[in-house]
């Protein structure tokens, strides 16, 4: 009886997720200025974008566009110099604690170096990132289990990243994002140390996890591949979003 | 719970037993150097706690129990006086000289009293029976007079101040801080060696009633006695173990050595725990990156901290404990309490907390946006 209710509760939740919290992310006239000395550089300049549960959106540009730096305004770790945030339906406050917060609960990051922990196994490195967030004991080690299990490394639980392809590493580092069910997952340049075959694996690994799991996904990169598994492709120059073009 | 703390730890080994032989290095200097000086020092005491005596009536300023100057042996009749003495006689502690067999003079350290028993002095006797040291020429050597003297056997003679004397016994323990050995005689035959204690004596040993407050009593004897100095049992202990504390430089230089001890420790941690710091800088913008806090990187390196200090502490103290015999063959007593050992252990866990706190600054300065670059 109390299954089947839950289990109804989760359909109920599922439907008003569908309808009414379709956006997951949305920057709106975000600007960014880095001050350097007496010099202000201007990275952002009024940039809004807005990412919907299950969607890939691929954020292309030249080096040294403002990429990176909208990805960390997006995930909580910049502030930027002026517009608004809104993560999972809330509006970002600037101060340290609420932005820690929101990072813990909401955002999974990917980055180009995989960026692990080298002393601990891939399931020591997703379970740390859980106790980390707040999820402790069995309850981690299980989750970490299962994300582990659905980026196809099972069988490489206890492996250090050292004794881990390229690719390996940066599954476990998708399991990681994924780890603690945040509604986004901001990804940046994480094919950039594969070659062409592996990265082509794990651009379609984002994509299906994106769809089975329901996350929004950010993924900036210089990869082409990204064009076979992105709802939609954002270019971005000078700070500036060009050309938004539908898939 | 995954421990990044520990993983970390193992995964840099060189670094943690570079670490931990700092923390057990300092660890050991402590322990055997206080131990030592506290082994030595309880050669100061070791009469005064030893006997029975609840308060010592001392001549004038006298500095600690084996540089006693003496006073007229008729006091003891005003203490034995007293309300709340059960009580009180003299006891001779003299220094005299003492011919060895090999024709070389000595310095030993007399002790002579009536009636030893009623003292608990010598307290370890090996063979020989104090009771019969009145009925002549006799007296009790302690074996770590062998040290100073060779060997000697009982039934042998030897010539304090001229006056031949029986060894009828040995005794174990007795020791004076000077490094004289200790013999025990008979009051009268100590009092009649020297000239400068006839009809005079070193100390006045006072047992309390049962009831009776000892530091009550101590105030009325002072009273009686007013060109004497009283003191009970503990004061005594105390002020004679301050006096070679403080006026050898042993205590200066103790401290010397702890605070060095320290240093090296804190210096080794800290320096350690610092450069792990910054070459994980990475891995704790990682953990920022994925909402984890300053604190959080704090209970790493607290952690690490105290897993060196624990490490550190077992191998130091089980290095002093191996010492022991080694020294024990140079006669050397390291003497280390349960309190001791547990103050030692509280000040490695601050010392290594201290150390870890250093790189506080450093990591809390981590700015998470370092994980997106190269
Ligand atoms: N913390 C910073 N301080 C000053 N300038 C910065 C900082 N971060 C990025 N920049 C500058 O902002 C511009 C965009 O950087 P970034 O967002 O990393 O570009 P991309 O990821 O597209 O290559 C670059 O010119 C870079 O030098
Ligand atoms: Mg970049």
């Amino acid at each position: 009886m109390n299954a089947m209710l839950a289990c109804c509760d989760r359909d109920a939740e599922r439907e008003r997720d569908a309808t009414s919290l379709r956006e997951v992310l949305a920057v709106e006239d975000v600007r960014k200025t880095f001050v350097e000395g007496s010099q202000k550089v201007e990275v952002l300049r009024g940039v809004s974008l807005a990412v919907d549960q299950g969607e890939v959106v691929a954020l292309e540009g030249p080096s040294g566009s403002g990429k990176t730096t909208l990805l960390s305004i997006m995930g909580c770790i910049l502030t930027p110099s002026a517009g608004r945030i809104r993560v999972a339906g809330r509006e970002v406050s600037g101060d340290e604690s609420a932005l820690r917060d929101v990072r813990k609960r909401s955002i999974g990051f990917v980055f180009q170096q995989y960026n692990l922990f080298p002393a601990l196994t891939a399931q020591e490195n997703v379970e740390y990132a859980l106790n980390v967030k707040g999820v402790r004991g069995r309850g981690a080690a299980a989750e970490a289990a299962r994300v582990l299990e659905l980026v196809g490394l099972g069988d490489r639980k206890r492996f250090l990243p050292r004794d881990l392809s390229g690719g390996q590493k940066q599954r476990v580092a998708i399991a990681r994002a994924l780890a603690g069910a945040p509604e986004v997952l901001l990804a940046d340049e994480p094919t950039a140390n594969l070659d062409t075959a592996v990265g082509t694996q794990i651009l379609e690994l984002f994509q299906k996890l994106a769809k089975d799991e329901n996350k929004g996904l950010v993924i900036v990169t210089h990869d082409p591949k990204v064009r076979n598994v992105a709802d939609r492709v954002v270019g971005i120059r000078d700070g500036r979003l060009s050309n938004p073009q539908e898939h | 719970m995954v421990s990044l703390a520990r993983k970390n730890l193992l995964h840099d080994r060189l670094r943690f037993v570079i670490t931990v032989a700092g923390v057990a290095f300092a660890v050991t200097l402590v322990l055997v150097q206080v131990g030592l000086f506290l082994g030595l020092l309880g050669k100061a005491t070791v009469t005064i706690e030893n006997s029975s005596a609840d308060i010592w009536v001392t001549s004038r300023e006298t500095p600690n129990v084996d540089f006693a100057h003496s006073f007229p042996e008729t006091t003891v009749l005003r203490v034995r006086g007293v309300a709340g003495v059960e009580r009180a006689d003299n006891a001779i502690v003299q220094f005299m000289n003492i011919m060895l067999p090999s024709g070389a003079e000595e310095g030993c350290l007399v002790y002579g009293l009536e009636d030893f028993s009623s003292w608990n002095l010598p307290w370890d006797v090996e063979s020989g029976d104090p009771t019969e040291l009145r009925r002549g020429d006799f007296i009790l050597m302690d074996r770590s007079a062998e040290r100073r003297f060779g060997p000697f056997a009982v039934g042998e003679y030897r010539e304090i101040l001229g006056h031949r004397f029986k060894i009828i016994g040995a005794t174990r323990q007795a020791a004076s801080f000077t490094t004289a050995p200790v013999v025990f005689m008979d009051f009268r035959r100590a009092q009649g060696l020297q000239q400068t204690v006839h009809n005079k004596t070193s100390y006045i040993l006072v047992k309390v009633a049962p009831g009776h407050d000892k530091a009550q009593v101590a105030a009325r004897i002072r009273a009686v006695t007013p060109y004497n100095d009283v003191y009970t049992r503990e004061e005594w202990a105390a002020r004679s173990r301050n006096y070679w504390v403080v006026s050898t430089g042993l205590g200066m230089n103790m401290g010397i050595t702890v605070f060095l001890g320290i240093l090296v420790g804190i210096v080794v941690v800290a320096q350690t725990l610092y450069t792990s710091a910054v070459e994980h800088v990475k891995e704790f913008g990682t953990v920022k990156a994925i909402g984890g806090s300053n604190w959080d990187i704090y209970k790493i390196l607290g952690e690490q901290a105290l897993i060196a200090a624990v490490v550190g502490y077992t191998i130091g103290a089980a290095m002093s404990f191996g010492m022991r015999p080694l020294l024990a063959q140079l006669h050397l007593n390291v003497l280390v309490s349960p309190q001791f050992a547990a103050t030692v252990f509280a000040g490695t866990v601050l010392m290594c907390l201290g150390a870890a706190m250093l790189s506080f600054k450093r990591v809390a300065g981590i700015d998470p946006a370092l994980v997106f670059r190269a």
